[in-house]
């Protein structure tokens, strides 16, 4: 999986670069607007992030260039403005996606992945760990060890972002934003995710599945996998 | 017009007086001037005798008019004191009592004695002192109601331009698009007034802007650091050489950069509401977004054992559906931390209120600030101590009335639509 990461904010390119590249993906990155465009007409991406500020263009220009040359590259918007108006015009735009600044690696990740699920349409919708943990994510049905197991809505999404997330440290605040997204503080969270998270591994254990989430330091989790 | 009234009063007593006084003065002066005028006459006529006796040493036969006749009196003992005066007699021929000038001196014919008094009537002088009076008052008459209609004639059109300014100042809008853009005058002061407004309301327009742009920017700005901030906790939290200690700093670090970035989120909420950036003109299901809410929110409400009751009605407004619901969200989120467990939690919405209760944890809250910026009760750490301020802004832009009360042991929160124009 090929990813073009658009970003002029040097240790934000790294990091993301930096994570992105653990889970998984070939990343390229780019710091201006010429550089992208170069970029773009020479290769095909599954996915470019993509931030809305550049030296020497807007990313919505870049949408627009996309557009008109007929590229299918999937893309998220990064963007330090959360404007409606904004979001708007880039999701019209044709971006699959739009994240607004400070967001979490792991939320990113977790978008990048859903936006190359969706533009794949080839059956990769099947997400697996090992070959005991299957998860149908347009059906959203999850099987241990061939046997499905039920989970309720949140404690599907926050299986989902461990799995997409293997092996990375998940925290708290990750997980609580990702769940309940800004409306509430997070305090008010932090009890939830641990009730989530044990009655996940209670049902994953009965059906015969590896006890894999593990606490780190009480700061956040970790689903372990070789 | 106050400044006028003041005006025109001083004006029209200073007149009345200064009238009144040279009108006196003047009467004064003219009655002074005729007196004398008769007594050179009077005293011609003494002349006349005299040089009558002199020449003929025998008293001239007097011929008297209707408006001068001479008495002599042969039995003269004294020589009165005035030789002048005015004296009120009958007047035989005009058959009535007149003021009468006299002149009275002393005439030797022979060895005999006379007193001879030259009488003449003052009417003429009276009748012209009247004449001159009587104009006199009705010029001052004709001058003050002259004065008073022409003042405010003249008044009226000097202040039109000036309460022409009055309405533009009074309707202007501190977020308007434009500076005040005020007219100029032919008059001095209008045209002063108005170009100083016009710079002082340029100034102002100016500063607005750079703060409101600045706001954004700052906003702006700092979401990129704080991306950076994260993004790089994030990462160094995945490197395996960190030990407990390590990983609790960084965890203090994130937990902390979330509340910066939510205290950022809801200042930038503030300043945009302020600065009306929002356009209020969708449709929005209030008792939607309740329901909305409260299902968002069953998993906590059920995890503190809080029970909740609702009696919804279909409402629906003419304002911003983002705003209502992080209106409704911060109650809800209120009402939810500050439950004594067990609490419940009471929403009710009727065509024209929508009321949030809850069994309160604690006591109330200070009414007086519990709207103000950075308020929390006592102890109280959690949350950005914007929530209640964001929400009374929310209600000021609808032009909604909240208020908060304390009964019973639960807080409540009111917001009434006072606004009918909003609804649909």
């Amino acid at each position: 999986m090929k990813l073009l990461i658009i970003e002029d904010e040097i240790t934000l390119n790294k990091t993301m670069t930096g994570f992105l590249t653990a889970a998984g993906y070939l990343c390229e990155t780019v710091t201006n607007y010429n550089d992208a465009i170069e970029k773009i007409d020479l290769y095909e991406y599954d996915c470019i992030v993509l931030d809305i500020m550049l030296p020497g263009g807007s990313g919505l220009e870049l949408l627009q260039y996309l557009k008109t040359n007929k590229k299918n590259d999937g893309v998220i918007i990064i963007s330090a403005k959360d404007s409606l108006d904004d979001k708007i015009t880039g999701l019209q735009l044709g971006a699959d996606d739009y994240l607004t600044k400070p967001f979490h690696l792991p939320e990113l990740s977790m978008r990048v992945a859903a936006i190359i699920r969706r533009k794949k349409m080839d059956g990769h919708n099947i997400l697996n760990i090992g070959n005991w943990l299957f998860i149908d994510t347009i059906a959203q049905k999850v099987t241990v060890q061939q046997q499905e197991i039920e989970l309720t809505q949140k404690e599907y999404q926050l299986l989902l972002f461990f799995v997409v997330n293997k092996n990375r440290v998940l925290s708290k605040s990750a997980i609580a934003q990702h769940l309940w997204g800004d409306d509430m503080d997070l305090a008010d969270h932090y009890d939830f995710i641990y009730t989530h998270i044990k009655n996940l591994r209670k049902k994953m254990m009965a059906a015969g599945g590896e006890d894999c989430i593990r606490s780190i330091y009480g700061a956040g989790y970790k689903m372990q996998v070789d | 017009m106050k400044s006028f009234a003041a005006y025109q009063r001083f004006n029209t007593w200073t007149a009345i007086i200064i009238l009144l006084m040279g009108s006196i003065a003047f009467y004064g002066v003219l009655q002074y001037v005729l007196i004398r005028q008769l007594d050179e006459s009077l005293k011609a006529e003494q002349q006349e005798i005299s040089a009558y006796v002199q020449q003929y040493h025998q008293l001239p036969v007097i011929q008297n008019t209707k408006n001068q006749w001479i008495i002599v009196d042969s039995n003269v003992i004294a020589l009165p004191k005035h030789k002048f005066r005015t004296i009120t007699a009958f007047n035989k021929a005009e058959q009535e009592m007149r003021e009468i000038r006299q002149l009275q001196f002393h005439l030797q014919v022979g060895n005999r004695h006379y007193l001879v008094q030259v009488n003449k009537s003052q009417a003429e002088t009276e009748d012209l002192l009247q004449l001159i009076a009587i104009l006199a008052f009705g010029m001052i008459a004709l001058l003050l109601v002259l004065n008073f209609f022409v003042n405010r004639k003249l008044v009226n059109k000097l202040f039109k331009p000036f309460q022409q300014t009055i309405t533009a100042i009074r309707e202007y809008k501190i977020g308007q698009s434009q500076p005040l853009q005020l007219p100029t005058s032919k008059v001095t002061e209008i045209h002063v007034l108005n170009i100083s407004l016009n710079e002082m309301s340029q100034r102002i327009f100016t500063e607005y802007r750079s703060l409101k742009s600045f706001t954004e920017n700052a906003a702006h700005e700092m979401q990129t650091p704080l991306a950076v901030i994260r993004s790089s906790i994030e990462s160094m939290i995945q490197q395996n050489n960190l030990d407990e200690a390590g990983v609790q700093q960084l965890m203090a670090i994130d937990d902390n950069m979330q509340k910066l970035i939510k205290l950022h989120q809801s200042l930038l909420l503030l300043a945009k509401i302020e600065n009306n950036q929002f356009a209020l003109n969708e449709t929005v299901q209030l008792d939607q977004i309740i329901r909305n809410k409260c299902e968002e929110k069953a998993a906590f409400i059920e995890a503190r054992q809080l029970t909740i009751q609702r009696q919804l009605v279909p409402v629906t407004v003419l304002f911003h559906q983002q705003l209502t619901e992080i209106l409704i969200n911060n109650l809800l989120n209120n009402a939810i931390r500050y439950t004594a467990q067990n609490g419940q939690i009471t929403i009710v919405l009727t065509a024209n209120s929508c009321s949030i209760r809850n069994t309160a944890a604690q006591g109330s809250l200070d009414t007086e600030k519990v709207f103000k910026r950075f308020y929390r009760p006592q102890q109280q750490t959690e949350g950005t101590g914007l929530g209640l301020a964001i929400v009374h802004e929310i209600c000021r832009l609808a032009e909604w009335h909240i208020q908060y009360t304390f009964e019973q042991n639960e807080h409540s929160f009111i917001i009434q639509f006072v606004n009918q124009e909003k609804k649909i």
